[in-house]
C-alpha cells in the first residue's frame, strides 16, 4: 500500500483547495509546501503596526446567497469554511484615472456602471448598454463551449466574438478613446494588453466582478489559506511545510509518488502539482514526458510578473483621496506602450492601487491605512541588475510608482508610515515561479482554452495539473481549479 | 485543440501561430534555481577568513565562500545556526563590498552561543547561515537623507554597516550616530569611526560613555532627552535608529517621546525575545514562571520551564523548526498550538488570522499550561 492517496505539491490556492476536496472526499493526502505559511500568493506579512496583503486585489466569484451553486461560496461551503471567512463588499468595480484626461468611478453593478459611463462620455448609454450585452452573451456561451455542449446548440456569437483581440470589439462599439481605456481597465488582472487579450477573456473577467462583485476578506487572503488548510488538517491531512519535492518518481510511466529535499521517498498514486509548469515536468524522469506535451510547454512563453510596494499610510483613505478600493491609473492613453515599459525599468506607466480601507479588512490600526501599488512587469529586466545595485535600483523604480500615484492623490507620500518592495524576483524568490509569474505563461490568443489543455490532460498517468500554469490565473480561478482536478481524481478512483 | 475550436474565428491563425513559435528551451528549474540563489539563498556555506578582536569582549568574523554573496541592505543580518539553535548577528560590512560579510559578535552574558563563537569560531571554520534579511535599514522612500542612530554596545554594528554603506557609495545622506557604551574600552570600532567623523562632513559621530575613567573628556552618562537635543539639535522628524541591548529601547522611547519625536520615525532592531515575558501585563498573575509544564510536539513529550520560548524549548530537545530574527518578527518560526494555553509576548508581530486559527511565532511564546504545538 502507498503512504499516501494522494501527494499535493504546492500550498497556493489551488493547491490547498485539491488537498482539501481530496482529503475530505476520503483520499489520505500529503500536502507538501517549501514556505513556512499557506497561501502561495494568498497571505500576508507584517511590518510596524500593520498587516501587508501580498496579493488579492478583488475577489471575484464570491457571489451572493442565492447564487451560491456556482460560486466560491459554494466551494467554501463544501470544504465547510464559509462560517470562518468574512466576506468584505466592495460596491465600486474601480476607479480609472489618466491624469488630466478622465478620472471615472465604475461602481460594480451593471445598470450603474452604464449610468456612471453616460455621465462621464454623453451620449454612449446605447453603446455601453450593446457593449454589457455582449460581455454576457460572450460569456454564457463561452462557459457552455467549455463545458462541452455541442457547437450546433451554441449560440455562434461567442463563435463570431470570442478569440478576437479586445481592443478590436472596444473599437466597434465606441468612438471616444477615454470610455474605450476605462472599460479595458481589467487588463492588468490578466497581464496583456486589450490589443493582445482576446475578448472572451475579458468579458469572463468583467462578468465575473459585475454579476458577483468584488469582494475582500477580512483578515486578507491569509485567513481564507489558513482557513481552507483547516479544513484540510481536521478532515486528517497531513501537511509538511518548509519542504520542497526535488523528483516526481514514476514506475512504468505511471506516477509513484515524490522525493523531498531531504531525501526521503514518499509514495503515492497520485500527485497533484500547483507548482509552475516547467519546473514539474521539470522534475519527472525525462524519458516519462511525451514529445507533445514538451512541444506544448515550449510553445507557451514565462508569464509576467510584478513590482508591489505595500504600504502603511498614517492617514485615512478620505484624508488621502482613495475614494474606491480600486484605482487603475495610467499615464496616458496607450496601453501598448504601458506593456511595452514593462519589459523594462523605465518609469511606470501603469498602477493598480488597491486601498484596503474604504471597507476595511482589517490591517491597518484605527486613523491609517494600507495601500498597496501594483504594476505588472518582467523579470528579465531585473535579472539583468547587477545584485549590488539592485537595492537602488529597486527604490528608484518604485519612486516612479508613488509619482504616478500622486497625480491621482497628491500627499501621499508624506503620510508612508511603512514602505516594503516586491520586484518580480521576490515573487521568484516566494513562488518559485520562473520569471516570478504570477499568472502562469502569457496569456496571448494562443493560451486560451481551445487550444491548450494541461490540466485535463497532463500526459503522464497519475499526474495532474493545477493553478494558474495550467488555466486562467488569479484567485477564482486557481481555487475552482484545485478543487476540480480533485473531483476529477475522486471520480476516476471511485469509478 | 478542444473540439469545438474549430467553430471560432481566427483559431486557425492562432493554432498556426503555435506551430510555427520556437520552442523556449530554457532549463527553468536551473534558472529560477540560479536567480533564486543569487538574491534569497536559504541557506549559506561560509568560511571563516579572519577573526578581528575587536574590544575584550567582541570580535568580528569575516566570512565569505569565495564567489560574490548575495546583495543587502546595511542594517540587515545573516541567522547563524550552530549547535541545534540559530542566533541572528547583524553584518557591520559594507553592502558595497559583497566578497565577505563582517559579523560582529560580543559576549553577551550567560549567552550560549555568543560565548562560543568567540571562543571557538576561528580562520578556516566553516558556519551555515540564512541569506540576508531583516527591515532594520534605511529606506529611502520614506526615511529621508538626514538621519541619527542611537546605538548601545554591539548595536553599532548594524550603524557601521550603514557608515560604510556612505562611504563606499558616496551617497549624500546626513548621519548622525550616538553611541553609548559602558566604558571605553568597550568601544566598538572606535578609531574608524573617529577617523571617518573626521574626514566626512556629513557624518557625526558622538560617544557617550557611562562609566568613564578619569582620562575620558567627552559625553558621560545615559543617552537622555536632554543629551540626545543638546547633540543632533531639533529632531525635526527625523528617522532615528536604535540598536542596543533590550533595556535601551523603552529607554529611548521615552527620551524621544519627550522630545515630542513621532513613533512612526523610530526603528527599533529587533533584539531577542523577551527577558522576563512574566512582566508583560498579559502575563497571567497566578502563574510561577519558573514553573514547568510539558509540551508536546510530534509525538514526542518533554518537560520545561514557562518562561523559556518554546523554540528554544523545541531545540532543547533537537526539535528545530524554521527560524531567522528570533525576536517575534519574521514569523518563521510560526507553530500551531493545538493544545494547551501558551503567552504571545509583545514582541509577536502575529498576523491577524493566526490568533484565530491558533498560530503564534514560537520564538516569543511561552507554554503557560500544558501545551502541543505542531508546525
Amino acid at each position: 500500500m502507498s503512504d499516501f492517496d494522494a501527494i499535493v505539491i504546492g500550498a497556493g490556492n489551488a493547491g490547498l483547495t485539491a488537498a482539501a476536496t481530496l482529503q475530505r472526499g476520503g483520499k489520505r493526502t500529503l500536502l507538501v509546501e517549501r514556505h513556512n505559511v499557506p497561501g502561495g500568493c494568498a497571505t500576508s506579512f507584517r511590518r510596524g503596526r500593520f498587516e501587508f496583503e501580498v496579493a488579492l486585489h478583488q475577489l471575484s466569484g464570491i457571489g451572493t446567497e442565492e447564487q451560491k451553486r456556482i460560486t466560491l461560496r459554494g466551494l467554501f461551503g463544501k470544504l465547510g469554511i464559509t462560517d470562518k471567512l468574512e466576506f468584505v463588499e466592495e460596491h465600486d468595480l474601480y476607479r480609472s484615472v489618466v491624469p488630466g484626461v478622465l478620472d471615472v468611478t465604475l461602481p460594480a453593478d451593471w445598470d450603474g456602471a452604464v449610468d456612471a459611463l453616460e455621465a462621464a462620455f454623453p451620449g454612449n448609454r446605447v453603446r455601453v448598454q450593446k457593449f454589457f450585452d455582449l460581455v454576457k452573451q460572450t460569456t454564457y456561451w463561452q462557459m457552455a463551449a467549455m463545458r462541452g455542449t455541442p457547437a450546433e446548440q451554441v449560440d455562434a456569437v461567442v463563435f463570431r466574438q470570442g478569440l478576437r483581440p479586445t481592443q478590436d470589439v472596444l473599437d466597434e462599439h465606441f468612438d471616444d478613446q477615454r470610455i474605450k481605456l476605462v472599460l479595458g481597465s481589467y487588463w492588468s488582472y490578466l497581464g496583456q494588453p486589450p490589443s493582445v487579450l482576446r475578448f472572451q477573456d475579458m468579458a469572463m473577467l468583467l462578468f465575473a466582478y459585475l454579476e458577483f462583485k468584488p469582494w475582500h476578506l477580512r483578515g486578507g487572503s491569509q485567513a481564507m489559506s489558513t482557513a481552507i488548510l483547516d479544513s484540510f488538517l481536521e478532515a486528517g491531512g497531513q501537511v509538511r511545510f518548509n519542504t520542497a519535492v526535488t523528483r516526481i518518481l514514476t514506475r512504468n510511466g505511471a506516477v509513484c509518488g515524490v522525493r523531498l529535499d531531504d531525501g526521503e521517498e514518499v509514495s503515492a498514486g497520485a500527485v497533484v502539482s500547483n507548482a509552475s509548469t516547467p519546473l514539474t515536468y521539470g522534475m519527472l524522469d525525462p524519458d516519462v514526458v511525451p514529445h507533445s506535451v514538451r512541444r506544448d510547454i515550449g510553445s507557451r512563453r514565462i508569464g509576467i510578473s510584478a513590482f508591489v510596494l505595500h504600504m502603511g499610510l498614517d492617514a485615512t483613505p478620505a484624508e488621502l483621496g482613495f475614494n474606491a478600493s480600486t484605482s487603475f491609473v495610467f499615464a496616458d492613453m496607450d496601453d501598448d506602450r504601458t506593456f511595452q515599459a514593462m519589459r523594462t525599468l523605465d518609469p511606470v506607466r501603469g498602477i493598480c492601487v488597491s486601498s484596503y480601507d474604504i471597507e476595511p479588512i482589517g490591517f491597518a490600526p484605527t486613523g491609517a491605512s494600507h495601500v498597496s501599488l501594483m504594476t505588472l512587469q518582467y523579470a528579465d529586466a531585473w535579472d539583468k541588475v547587477a545584485p549590488e545595485d539592485y537595492a537602488r535600483t529597486k527604490f528608484a523604480y518604485a519612486e516612479t510608482l508613488i509619482d504616478l500615484l500622486e497625480k491621482m492623490t497628491p500627499g501621499v507620500r508624506d503620510a508612508i508610515e511603512e514602505v516594503d518592495v516586491a520586484t518580480p524576483l521576490t515573487m521568484m524568490r516566494y513562488l518559485g515561479h520562473p520569471g516570478g509569474a504570477i499568472y502562469g505563461f502569457d496569456q496571448d490568443a494562443t493560451e486560451s482554452w481551445q487550444f491548450r489543455n494541461s490540466e485535463r490532460e497532463p500526459g503522464v498517468t497519475g499526474l495532474y495539473l493545477a493553478g494558474s500554469w495550467a488555466g486562467y490565473g488569479g484567485f477564482q480561478p486557481t481555487l475552482e481549479a484545485g478543487a476540480r482536478v480533485a473531483r476529477r481524481i475522486l471520480r476516476f478512483t471511485a469509478a | 485543440m478542444h473540439p469545438i475550436a474549430e467553430f471560432f474565428d481566427g483559431a486557425a491563425e492562432i493554432q498556426a501561430e503555435i506551430a510555427q513559435r520556437d520552442l523556449d528551451t530554457t532549463d527553468h528549474t536551473a534558472e529560477t534555481a540560479r536567480v533564486i540563489a543569487r538574491h534569497h539563498p536559504n541557506r549559506l556555506t561560509l568560511t571563516v577568513s579572519e577573526v578581528v578582536v575587536e574590544t575584550a569582549t567582541t570580535k568580528t568574523f569575516r566570512v565569505g565562500n569565495g564567489d560574490p554573496l548575495p546583495p543587502f541592505l546595511a542594517g540587515q543580518y545573516v541567522n547563524v545556526f550552530t549547535d541545534g539553535t540559530s542566533r541572528p548577528f547583524a553584518i557591520s560590512s559594507s553592502p558595497a563590498r559583497l566578497d565577505h560579510y563582517d559579523l560582529t559578535v560580543r559576549r553577551v552574558r550567560g549567552g550560549r552561543i555568543s560565548n562560543q563563537l568567540i571562543d571557538a569560531l576561528a580562520a578556516g571554520d566553516t558556519i551555515t547561515t540564512t541569506g540576508p534579511m531583516g527591515t532594520f535599514h534605511h529606506n529611502p522612500l520614506f526615511h529621508g537623507e538626514d538621519v541619527v542612530f542611537l546605538a548601545g554596545g554591539s548595536g553599532v554594528a548594524p550603524a557601521m554597516s550603514m557608515i560604510r554603506d556612505i562611504v563606499d557609495n558616496d551617497l549624500e545622506r546626513r548621519f548622525h550616530l550616538i553611541y553609548g557604551s559602558r566604558d571605553e574600552q568597550d568601544v566598538i570600532f572606535g578609531s574608524e569611526l573617529d577617523a571617518l567623523a573626521a574626514e566626512l562632513p556629513n557624518l557625526t559621530v558622538d560617544h557617550v560613555i557611562a562609566e568613564p575613567s578619569a582620562t575620558w573628556s567627552g559625553r558621560t552618562g545615559f543617552l537622555t532627552a536632554a543629551l540626545i537635543e543638546e547633540l543632533t539639535g531639533p529632531l525635526n522628524g527625523r528617522m532615528v535608529y536604535v540598536c542596543g541591548p533590550q533595556a535601551l529601547y523603552p529607554y529611548a522611547l521615552e527620551q524621544l517621546t519627550v522630545l515630542g519625536h513621532p513613533r512612526r520615525r523610530i526603528r527599533f532592531e529587533a533584539n531577542g525575545a523577551p527577558a522576563r515575558p512574566e512582566a508583560q501585563p498579559h502575563w497571567p498573575a497566578d502563574v510561577d514562571p519558573a514553573g514547568e509544564v510539558t509540551v508536546t510536539v510530534k509525538g514526542r513529550s518533554f518537560r520545561t520551564p514557562r518562561n523559556r520560548p518554546l523554540l528554544d524549548a523545541l531545540e532543547d530537545q533537537g526539535v528545530q523548526p524554521e527560524a531567522a530574527c528570533r525576536s517575534g518578527e519574521c514569523s518563521l518560526c510560526r507553530v500551531r498550538v493545538l493544545r494547551g494555553q501558551v503567552h504571545t509576548a509583545e514582541e509577536a508581530k502575529l498576523r491577524m488570522s493566526d490568533a484565530k486559527f491558533g498560530y503564534t511565532h514560537s520564538c516569543v511564546a511561552y507554554p503557560l499550561t500544558d501545551t502541543e504545538v505542531d508546525f
